[in-house]
């Protein structure tokens, strides 16, 4: 067990809430909708809760006709505070640890759904955001400038400014009216 | 719409209640989601106070302020709902309940 995950456990259960669907649970498998009535909360806020303690790992979740049922996922219910207390940090460097999370922050304030709200003015966070769309493009592999156009374009109406910023960082090049991704 | 500006006035301090006593139970999610509901009851009420007393504008720029609400935040929910984004559906059910008993309890306008 990572230090994350035991983070993640903890964090989840510290929410009376959850606390009260995981003693639901301990009755049997249920649905969404039996859980929202038992403890007076809206189907979707109890799917919310759901999400949080499927992902610390603490249920967990199968498909039956139009419903979803939950049951606990005793392994991890039944670990010990010893168990959790003895979790150890991932073997990562703790400083590409903080790059990551700091590069999925700017994604996420960034990025809606795949679209990107704005172009940031910052140039770091401008290089992470045009990274993400330059993974829209195979490496090596020419595109015309309209399909390039057309691929940037899905992300954000200002492909003109994002394509010509692209190749000024290095992440593509232009030769002749072909564009290549060079990292 | 004096009436309607003290019913907004009720619901904020009956969210302000229901957020303390989530809060005390220990329920931090929950309570953020009374936060969401409280807060647009607060915004209904801040647009109204600026709308009806402001020549040209009045109870029914105040209606159609609401109803530009309910378009673009049934929209944000229905994004939500087809990324399955579980906080955003809640959040968005959340704005669109409290928005459906403004308008609920919004005074006739003549026209």
């Amino acid at each position: 067990m990572t230090q994350e995950n035991a983070l993640r456990i903890l964090k989840s259960l510290s929410d009376a809430s959850r606390l009260r669907i995981i003693q639901s649970l301990t009755q049997g498998e249920m649905y969404t909708e039996l859980l929202a009535e038992r403890l007076g909360l809206t189907p979707s806020t109890v799917s919310f809760h759901m999400k949080k303690l499927e992902e610390a790992g603490l249920v967990v979740s199968r498909k039956d006709q139009y419903y979803t049922v939950y049951a606990l996922n005793r392994e991890v219910l039944e670990m010990s505070l010893s168990d959790l207390a003895a979790s150890r940090p991932e073997q990562a460097d703790e400083q590409q640890k903080r790059e990551d999370e700091y590069r999925q922050k700017v994604i996420d304030t960034f990025f809606e759904y795949g679209r990107l709200r704005s172009i940031p003015v910052q140039l770091k966070k401008k290089r992470i955001c045009y990274e993400v769309i330059a993974d829209q493009f195979v490496p090596g592999k020419e595109y015309s400038e309209k399909e390039l156009d057309e691929i940037i374009e899905a992300v954000h109406e200002d492909y003109c400014t994002i394509r010509r910023d692209m190749i000024s960082e290095g992440i593509l090049k232009r030769d002749g009216g072909r564009y290549v991704r060079i990292r | 719409m004096k009436e309607f500006i003290e019913y907004l006035t009720q619901r904020i301090e009956a969210g302000k209640e229901e957020i303390e006593a989530l809060e005390a139970e220990g329920r931090r999610d929950d309570a953020d989601f009374a936060k969401v509901k409280t807060n647009i009851y607060d915004v209904c009420r801040t647009v109204t106070n600026a709308l009806r007393e402001r020549p040209g504008a009045g109870a029914a720029a105040v209606k159609a302020q609401l109803d530009r609400f309910s378009i673009s935040w049934n929209e944000a929910l229905e994004k939500a709902r087809e990324h399955d984004d579980a906080k955003n559906i809640v959040v968005g059910e959340t704005k669109m309940e409290a928005l459906r008993d403004v308008i609920a309890h919004f005074p006739e306008v003549e026209s």
